[in-house]
């Protein structure tokens, strides 16, 4: 049993589950935004790493990782709020070319700011947990306690977002407004602050998917950390499709694993090349994602 | 009508005669003025309405000409400097003709032309490293076939994706780029590029007739800038002809109704993939040149960064048009001594981190505040105050 768990087909699942949560939540932001406006944001990696340097630089070097972490995701939900009451806004029922351009000047911007205050150099945030792998008769297993915590973070995340969606009134109206905006405003759904609402659920989102990227050891935080996250988040969320949260999940998950195998039996290299592949492949065959229902386009 | 035209006639005459009494040899003295008359003959003619509608080509062969001979005018005149800004710029404009198209008349968006142009670049520098003293025209067609085959494969997902989704996939490409160069290590030099073996000399007719080469201007960098500006020229040519063709009108039909477009028979899939086609060739021979005109490559500069940058480019001069993407090409020609001279007024340390981000800053907020405000760019806005106009 010991052998199982420390086998190298083990040590790449679970390897591949700790990234895959985080591109599962990268998915799910980028999903959720989608559903409610028809918009794919090119900033939320940006946006969520903003509010990751909010919550860490502007608090240092008082550093107590949570308070940390509770700063960031407050800084998360500002940004998304500020950002769909300023710049979104303005971009509803524009072209579809319109709101992806904005969006990635947005990113652009957000970028540039971020590397104007707090400069390229990578800052290593603290970890809460240790980053060294448990042990199993002598041999490590490929989790540790911090990457431990990054799963069950991003479970709880996840739970959140379904409570909220399934079980309140709330996620009720929400989920109107995205469905069929006009019918819910004349039913009293508050259409606008819905989608303000949406945006900010998808950016705190993304804030505390930021600060789990960050805090890894590997990566760190710099004003570029998430265009790689945010990549294979995109192709996650397109692969099991924009409209679809539990695609998206399911897909990011899946993704992880299978780039972490990749990763360890061709080479690292090979894991964008492959992912690329796949997007094409995939995008091909169901242009819509494998997990939503196909809707024929009407004149 | 007449009145106008004899205005900017003699505007321009006197503008290159100023230019061309500078000049130190005889020889060019003689190119210049044959340029003016030319460029003379050409506004006159441009100006009349009826020369544009009834004979489009002869417009455009001439507006072309026009551009063409002002910049090589340029380029003999205003240093080293400015004739490597100029040489990369007119290589942008080719690349921002080629979004254009892409953008602009099919209505798909790209965000990996720069990739595209890394393609074109690479495959400049590694066929260089394997044949030395190829001919130019050579291994720039190679590198459009390049950029073309690239574009090829990643249009095929094309056909079927609408605006965001192509948006995301070519984003993914242009992350995966550098990754991918890193695959081809053995050939493309992995992080550290390329060099040329041998750089682009200026030809023994262009040394002859510019002996006074100075530190501040250098034959070479003419030679490198008159290439670029010629070649933008004959890109620019094609594509003012590509826009105006039958197949140009197909495709702003795909842009404007898909089902319209497919009604009166044209072929989605066939009509998209074409126009990715020859958006990446166009970046790939941007890429290309830059190439030779830097005499090496690194994967660093063909990263997301320059995707978004081109795209800014294009937004902010003016998507779908000839104008915009000239206009797109001397931004990026001329915005780093642009943010230099800010930089030097506000009294930012030139080193600290604002000034280095104050390039994305401009161009990001510009992009937001372009698309928000005036979607049609700086090319639609002064179209704008043109039809306006009480004379």
């Amino acid at each position: 049993m010991d052998a199982f768990w420390t086998s190298r087909v083990m040590s790449d699942i679970l390897g591949g589950l700790t990234n895959g949560v985080i591109y599962a939540l990268v998915a799910l932001s980028l999903v959720l935004i989608w559903r409610s406006t028809r918009i794919l944001n090119f900033a939320q990696g940006a946006m969520a790493m903003l509010a990751a340097y909010v919550g860490f630089a502007v608090l240092a070097p008082s550093t107590n990782y949570w308070v940390s972490m509770a700063v960031a995701i407050v800084a998360g939900v500002v940004l998304g709020g500020l950002t769909e009451r300023t710049v979104v806004r303005t971009l509803y029922g524009k072209p579809e070319i319109n709101p992806v351009v904005a969006m990635v000047g947005f990113l652009l911007v957000l970028e540039s700011v971020a590397a104007a205050i707090w400069s390229t150099t990578e800052r290593s945030l603290p970890t809460p947990f240790s980053i060294i792998d448990w042990q199993l008769a002598g041999r490590p297993v490929a989790m540790s306690p911090f990457a431990l915590y990054e799963v069950v973070t991003a479970i709880v995340v996840m739970a959140v977002v379904a409570i909220v969606f399934q079980f309140t009134s709330l996620g009720l109206q929400l989920r109107a407004a995205a469905l069929n905006p006009e019918v819910s405003r004349l039913l009293g759904v508050r259409v606008t602050r819905m989608l303000t609402l949406g945006w900010m659920l998808a950016s705190g989102v993304g804030a505390v998917t930021a600060v789990l990227v960050a805090s890894n050891y590997f990566t760190g935080l710099t004003p570029t950390t998430m265009d790689g996250v945010f990549a294979f988040g995109f192709i996650a969320a397109a692969v099991g499709g924009l409209d679809s949260p539990v695609g998206a999940l399911v897909a990011g998950v899946l993704l992880g694993v299978a780039f972490q195998f990749v990763g360890d039996f061709i080479n690292s290299n090979a894991i964008i090349l492959v992912a690329l592949g796949l997007l094409i492949v995939s995008l091909m065959v169901r242009p819509s994602g494998l997990f939503t229902r196909r809707t024929e386009r009407r004149v | 009508m007449a009145a106008r035209i004899s205005a900017i006639a003699v505007a321009l005459v006197a503008a290159v005669a100023v230019v061309a009494l500078g000049v130190p040899t005889a020889g060019l003295r003689v190119v210049l003025a044959v340029i003016a008359a030319l460029g003379v003959a050409a506004v006159a003619a441009l100006t009349s309405a009826r020369v544009r509608r009834e004979h489009p080509v002869v417009a455009r062969t001439l507006i072309t000409v026009v551009v063409v001979a002002v910049s090589l005018i340029g380029t003999a005149r205003l240093g080293s400097n400015v004739d490597t800004d100029l040489s990369l710029g007119a290589a942008m404009t080719i690349v921002l003709l080629g979004l254009s198209f892409l953008t602009g008349s099919s209505g798909q968006i790209s965000l990996g032309n720069g990739a595209f142009m890394g393609v074109g670049a690479f495959t400049v520098a590694i066929w260089a490293n394997h044949h030395h003293s190829s001919p130019l025209i050579l291994v720039l067609v190679l590198a459009v076939m390049a950029g073309a085959a690239v574009g090829f494969l990643l249009g095929l997902p094309a056909t079927r994706l609408r605006g965001p989704y192509l948006a995301g996939m070519t984003l993914a490409f242009a992350v995966a780029f550098s990754a991918i160069l890193n695959v081809f290590g053995s050939w493309t030099g992995g992080d550290s590029g390329l060099q040329l073996p041998n750089a682009e000399n200026a030809p023994p007719w262009l040394t002859r007739l510019y002996p006074a080469s100075t530190a501040s201007l250098s034959v070479n960098s003419v030679w490198l800038a008159s290439l670029t500006v010629v070649a933008a020229g004959i890109a620019l040519f094609f594509m003012s002809n590509l826009f105006a063709s039958r197949f140009g009108r197909a495709m702003r039909l795909v842009r404007d109704n898909d089902v319209a477009a497919e009604l009166v028979g044209i072929s989605l899939p066939r009509a998209r993939v074409t126009a990715f086609v020859i958006s990446a060739a166009y970046a790939a021979l941007g890429g290309g040149l830059w190439t030779i005109v830097n005499n090496a490559v690194t994967p660093s500069t063909y990263g997301f960064a320059l995707s978004v940058t081109i795209l800014s480019l294009v937004v902010i001069g003016g998507i779908g048009t000839i104008p915009g993407a000239i206009i797109g090409g001397l931004i990026y020609a001329f915005s780093n001594s642009a943010i230099g001279w800010i930089t030097a007024h506000t009294g930012l340390s030139p080193q600290g981190n604002v000034a280095s981000q104050l390039n994305g800053i401009i161009f990001g907020a510009l992009l937001v505040l372009t698309i928000i405000f005036a979607p049609l760019g700086i090319s639609g806005a002064l179209r704008r105050l043109w039809a306006r106009r009480t004379w």
